[in-house]
């Protein structure tokens, strides 16, 4: 490497293109510069600190959204495309509405408060980076520094052993995925970079160079080898069947801002790296033979195991991570389907954006149910919720609706899109499995809605036994009407929004 | 010359590795651990790779199997008695017996695999210049997410391990 070839690429590091990330990785350092800084009384400042700074960035954001098509930065490790701004946007949100949630949930535990913000702003800005990646060193690097953030957070609520409990299993599943997509990875960049092979290249890991490779020899054994691992790692990350295990016990043990960010933001994360993998003009698109099957089998597996599991839970948190599960299905029909049809791609992500909003209206109302044991939340606890507290029913409502996908919520537009698409790909028999999932869903998502609404007779117990919850405050009051009003509206009137999402 | 290195280096690492695998004593295992790292270290200085072979001894040797010797010694795990090879159960028999043939047919008819053009092959990262080159011009970005990721394990040992003695030190 010459002294220019040197310049050349330093110059390719075009620090203000990943500005949004810079923001977040400056704040969370701030953030734990005022924890040293400030005096004791005024610590309670910090966390407005993170969310003012996470809207300001959003903010930025969306005025200055402008959709630059495929433009390469840092050498060819990030690309900036339309769906890389919009799961930027998509993760922004997600923080937001944690540290709102956090807020609540925190205050019950006896821990420290600034170093949960400071790991989420810091998963924020690389799951952000992560939506960007165009080579395997930077999906690697930043899928690892979310994992181990996410691990943290899991266990975070030490005191819990059902918080401990989910970390440890959640870092030995971790690992063991990880492991199993750098396996991939690193026979992917050896096959790639083998010279005795045609088209082969010096830089395997890029996913053009790659894809380039890949198109090349079709039926390699060890390039499909390697496929085969990458879409097994990522689905660990997805909660895809059979990688699904980890999913129940975590999202219980998991604080619930955590199991929010959890269920919504990581699962995203996943799902934005399987598109620009799999995805038209991926680097997998050549191997369609064997990623097409893989896929669709994984996605009617998913959509049936996830909601036959949840029939039968009654602790909430388990059963919003197995039907959490079962989106996954949804999604993973919408990747299926985006080789063959133009609006998939569109489709997953209204429809990530739709499970972002009904997410957090439940998330929502679940922290402020839970009592001071975070893993304990019953279906059993919602009893009467109508009569204690008839604004966090009726958003309560609106949020399951739309996950069921009941018309005309957003839920159901969602789903519909992501329907069109598949019946456009010719997916038919996956839509039969995947309607026959939607019908499992209303029986347990409206299981939920009757324990809030309607009066059954329980056993007389031990009132103690029922945790009082948490009164909602204003500015979650305001941001929960907001989240159960975009629900509706979205599904009534998708307008430009939707336009712009589904055809781009 | 070149031969008789990879001869010592590999039958040293072989030999090493079925010690860690054969050794009832865990302490005596990891040392045997450190023995085949150091081998195959040697492998990779006759293949020219001098930077591959200083970071697997200093990485590999000296920080990981340090690490799972202090495990062993706090946890003072003893030898048990092996499992008689009839309550093996037969899935892992007969994966081990594949993976053992595998092994052998690889190694019989290694002649027939061809062998790239040396002369062709980029040496990128095999000498420690052009690795840090690297680093700090195309990798740049993923370096400086490291520097996030070991700040947040870090805190995360800390949160998840200090000691809180009474509620002054929660804030």
């Amino acid at each position: 490497m010459t002294l220019e070839a040197v310049k050349f690429a330093a110059a390719d590091n075009l620090w203000s293109a990943i500005f949004p990330e810079l923001l977040l990785g400056g704040l969370a350092l701030l953030l734990l510069a005022l924890e040293i800084l400030l005096p004791k009384r005024l610590h309670a400042v910090i966390p407005d600190v993170a969310a003012a700074g996470v809207a300001g960035t959003l903010i930025g954001m969306l005025v200055n959204l402008q959709f630059t098509t495929g433009a390469m930065t840092f050498n060819g490790l990030l690309q900036h495309s339309t769906g890389g701004q919009l799961m930027r946007v998509f993760f922004l949100l997600c923080a937001l509405l944690v540290f709102l949630l956090a807020r609540v949930s925190l205050a019950r535990q006896p821990m420290p408060r600034v170093e949960f913000y400071h790991i989420v702003l810091v998963v924020t800005a690389t799951m952000m980076l992560l939506a960007q990646s165009n080579n395997f060193v930077m999906l690697f690097v930043a899928l690892e520094t979310l994992t181990i953030g996410l691990y943290i957070l899991v266990a975070y609520f030490r005191t819990s052993t059902a918080s401990l409990e989910a970390g440890l299993k959640y870092l030995v599943m971790g690992a063991l995925s990880s492991g199993l997509l750098l396996f991939g990875i690193v026979l992917l960049y050896g096959v790639a970079g083998s010279p005795s092979l045609p088209s082969h290249t010096v830089e395997p890991l890029n996913y053009d160079e790659l894809g380039r490779f890949l198109a090349g020899n079709p039926h390699n054994f060890l390039a499909s080898l390697g496929i085969a691992l990458v879409l097994a790692g990522i689905a660990f990350k997805i909660g895809a069947f059979p990688f699904q295990i980890w999913v129940p016990d975590v999202y219980q043990g998991a604080p619930t801002p955590v199991t929010a960010f959890l269920a919504v933001a990581s699962k995203a994360a996943g799902f934005a790296v399987l598109l620009g993998l799999c995805g038209p003009g991926g680097p997998f698109a050549s191997y369609g033979w064997l990623v097409t099957p893989a896929l669709t089998a994984m996605a009617a597996a998913t959509i049936l195991f996830g909601n036959l599991a949840a029939l039968t839970q009654s602790n909430v948190k388990r059963l919003i991570g197995l039907s959490g599960v079962s989106h996954a299905g949804f999604l993973l029909l919408g990747v299926v389907a985006s080789s063959a049809s133009p609006h998939a791609i569109g489709a997953v992500y209204f429809y990530l954006f739709a499970y972002l909003i009904a997410s957090f209206t439940v998330f929502g109302v679940m922290v402020h149910v839970a009592g001071a044991d975070d893993s304990d939340q019953q279906l059993d606890h919602y009893a009467g919720l109508a009569r204690r507290n008839p604004f966090l029913a009726t958003v309560l409502a609106v949020g399951l609706g739309s996950l069921a996908g009941i018309p005309p919520l957003a839920g159901f537009m969602g789903k519909f899109l992501i329907f069109v698409a598949a019946f456009e790909a010719g997916a038919r028999w996956l839509l039969a499995v995947a309607a026959v999932g939607v019908v499992i869903s209303i029986y347990y998502y409206f299981g939920w809605i009757k324990a809030a609404f309607f009066d059954t007779w329980v056993p007389p117990t031990d009132p103690a036994a029922t945790p009082t919850g948490t009164p909602p405050g204003r500015t979650v009051k305001v941001t929960l009407a907001v989240l159960a009003l975009l629900s509706i509206g979205l599904g009534f009137y998708q307008g430009p929004l939707g336009q712009w999402l589904t055809l781009r | 010359m070149a031969d008789v290195l990879f001869n010592v280096f590999a039958l040293l690492t072989v030999i090493a590795a079925a010690g860690v695998v054969l050794n009832r004593n865990a302490v005596n295992a990891s040392m045997c651990l450190l023995l085949s790292l150091v081998g195959v270290a040697g492998l990779f200085v006759a293949l020219d790779a001098y930077l591959l072979a200083f970071l697997l001894l200093l990485v590999y040797a000296g920080a990981i199997v340090a690490l799972f010797l202090f495990i062993v010694m706090l946890l003072d795990a003893k030898g048990d008695v092996p499992a008689p090879i009839h309550k093996i159960p037969l899935l892992a028999r007969i994966m081990a017996f594949a993976l053992v043939t595998v092994g052998l047919i690889s190694f019989f008819t290694r002649g027939r695999i061809v062998s790239p053009d040396l002369a062709t092959t980029p040496a990128l990262g095999s000498s420690l210049k052009l690795y840090a080159y690297q680093l700090f011009t195309i990798y740049l970005l993923p370096v400086q997410i490291l520097g996030f990721l070991l700040l947040i394990a870090m805190l995360g040992v800390i949160v998840l391990s200090k000691k809180f003695e009474g509620m002054d030190d929660i804030k």
